[in-house]
């Protein structure tokens, strides 16, 4: 008797929230498509063509394993956001700007503190607009600290430890940072003049868009083992940073899809999307790409790092205590849009394989040796941003992101509107009254950042975060919920 | 004339004109207008010109805006009426330029690129049709 498959459009079942998109379904595609979602995400998924970008990324010289979407899938550019590709340099395989992204190293850091909600509700009107007022947010906007050019050139070769010197950063912050901060191979001399000019006075800045600096209070544990080793418990007081490399890192974004215009044609790859624009990883181009690329992820780390020295010191003056004294450490800081050459285990094969998250998450398991020692028990944080209204997650990586996503899980809600749809059904109504009643201090530039942001625009992160933890990508810790936000 | 269209998280641009040149000054207004909400000359505007040259149409067009765009980052000015000539892939535009005031040129999106995500510029039975995706 033959096995009952349930298929959905293209997209076969083959497990858990797991969806495979088979290698047949548009030719030229190297390896299959695997999609991590709920079933009743589905019909949204395809409607929105992003299937159709997973299929696309399996056309890439050189891919591992299957071309892989997180269940915060959406429609982005070349890549699909939440899309995951690992390409292995010894077949070809390529470096594509496409699938870190424009905001190179976006991504969010957690500040943990010994503050309960009660030290801190009576003040959080204050805070917030300490906080809007310290922070630049917003375009156009400088940042407070300058970093002269050669500066600015160590900070994309050397990552947040050169800000030690300055009082901004601790070696313990560093510790708890991705990569610690840092890339090897980093080249700030591939970064363009343009590139550096629009960085110049941008670090330390929030920026637009999604980003956002939070206060939070931890609303639920799931995982007391977990979140105790992370410091964390029911009723404290965090910070949730989500930045990138500003406008430096746009630019070297741009800068590579130029100059990698005409590279399909020279390396003899055959694309059915522009914006995948690649080169092989050991290239000319490809190594140029990966030099800058890495400086402006340097660059990004920096930029949090900043942030959150900024944050600190708002506390300070609001609370009347030094910032060690409140116990507001970095329980860490991962990217989510970022290339990284990492071992994995590929069918029978250890192989170093250039990994892309093009809004996914790295999630190391327990034992991990990349992880801080701290971490080795429990596996890497990963924090997870909901919306402004609702909350946001803390997760740890699990084995099953080894052998399922090269080491990654999601890394958000994903837009359920436009922007234009967000600022329709704002019309004649108080975002930030609406945000209040829920318990939300909210400040942003203009009326539009909220209307656009606002939480009814979000998916619901909850039902995100179930498939990967159901999938066994990443496990959950604790849901945080927003009391403060400030956006640009 | 121009009218801004959906993508998920960003949003496009989409100009007609009746002439090449009208084509590529309306996507420059119409940037500038998603960027601020009050893009007019004050008394302080001087002129500002701009060269620049592309393999081809589309290309010319990216490189048009990703400059007003860089201009705007890192000098703090706020353009408009642009007058464009265009000759073989190559484009000269005059326009006012004043140093962006955020109280009364209300700065109010971010943009962080001028994407080639389905960048097209077309001509029509009644004239020129173009569309670009900005990545905010």
């Amino acid at each position: 008797m033959p096995v009952q498959v349930n298929t959905f459009g293209p997209l076969e079942e083959v497990g858990v929230c797991t969806w495979r998109l088979p290698r047949t379904y548009k030719p030229g595609m190297r390896v299959d498509g695997m999609l991590f979602a709920h079933p009743d995400q589905l019909e949204a998924i395809l409607a929105d063509r992003a299937v159709e970008q997973v299929a696309n990324v399996a056309f890439l010289p050189g891919i591992q394993g299957a071309s892989l979407a997180m269940p915060d899938i959406h429609w982005g550019y070349g890549f699909c956001i939440g899309g995951v590709c690992a390409t292995d340099p010894a077949e070809g395989g390529v470096i594509s700007p496409g699938g870190v992204g424009y905001d190179i190293n976006c991504g969010v850091r957690l500040l943990r503190s010994d503050l309960h909600l009660n030290d801190v509700q009576p003040h959080i009107k204050e805070l917030v607009n300490a906080l809007f007022r310290q922070i630049p947010t917003g375009p156009g906007r400088e940042g407070r600290y300058h970093f002269d050019q050669p500066m600015l050139k160590r900070l994309m070769r050397e990552g947040p430890r050169a800000l030690i010197e300055r009082d901004l950063a601790t070696p313990r912050d560093i510790a708890f940072t991705e990569a610690e901060g840092r890339l090897a191979g980093a080249e700030p001399d591939r970064v363009s003049d343009r590139a550096i000019t629009r960085g110049l006075n941008q670090c330390g800045t929030l920026g637009g868009g999604n980003h956002f600096l939070e206060v939070q209070v931890v609303e639920r544990v799931e995982d007391r083992a977990a979140a105790a080793v992370m410091g964390l418990s029911e009723g404290m007081i965090c910070v949730l940073i989500h930045s990138g490399s500003r406008g430096l890192g746009y630019q070297v974004c741009q800068d590579a899809l130029k100059m990698l215009r005409d590279a399909p044609q020279r390396y003899g790859i055959s694309l059915p999307d522009r914006q995948l624009a690649c080169a092989p990883i050991d290239s000319e181009h490809g190594q140029s790409y990966l030099g800058a690329m890495r400086a402006a992820a340097n660059f990004a780390w920096c930029n949090r790092q900043v942030l959150m020295a900024q944050a600190r010191h708002v506390f300070e003056r609001v609370l009347g205590r030094r910032w060690q004294d409140l116990g507001m450490e970095l329980v860490y800081d991962v990217a989510h849009n970022i290339a990284k050459l990492e071992e994995h285990q590929v069918d029978s094969a250890r192989k170093q394989v250039m990994v892309h998250r093009k809004g996914a998450t790295r999630a190391f398991p327990p034992g991990h040796a990349e992880l801080p020692a701290p971490y080795w028990q429990i596996g890497q944080p990963v924090f997870i941003p909901g919306d402004m209204g609702r909350a946001s997650w803390v997760l740890v990586g699990q084995p099953g992101s080894m052998t399922k996503s090269f080491g990654s899980t999601c890394h958000g809600a994903g837009r359920a509107m436009s922007r234009t749809a967000a600022i329709k059904a704002s019309q004649g109504r108080r975002i930030e009254n609406e945000l209040l009643e829920r318990g939300v201090v909210a400040r942003a530039r203009g009326w539009r950042g909220l209307a656009e942001e606002q939480p009814d625009a979000y998916k619901d992160v909850d039902i995100v975060v179930d498939v990967v933890h159901r999938v066994g990508l990443s496990k959950k810790v604790a849901r945080l919920r927003p009391i403060g936000v400030i956006k640009g | 004339m121009y009218e801004y269209f959906e993508h998920t998280a960003d949003v496009g641009i989409r100009v007609r004109a009746a002439s090449l040149e009208e084509l590529f000054a309306e996507a420059g207004a119409a940037l500038m207008a998603f960027m601020l909400d009050a893009p007019a000359p004050g008394p302080t505007a001087t002129q500002r010109t701009f060269e620049l040259a592309a393999d081809d149409l589309e290309e010319l067009l990216h490189e048009w805006l990703s400059e007003l765009l860089y201009t705007y980052e890192t000098e703090h000015l706020v353009l408009g009426d642009f007058r464009v000539k265009l000759r073989d892939n190559a484009l000269t535009a005059e326009g006012w330029a004043e140093p962006l005031v955020p109280k009364r040129h209300l700065p109010s999106h971010e943009v962080k690129a001028v994407t080639y995500h389905a960048l097209t510029v077309q001509q029509g039975d009644n004239g020129y049709l173009a569309e670009v995706v900005l990545d905010i």
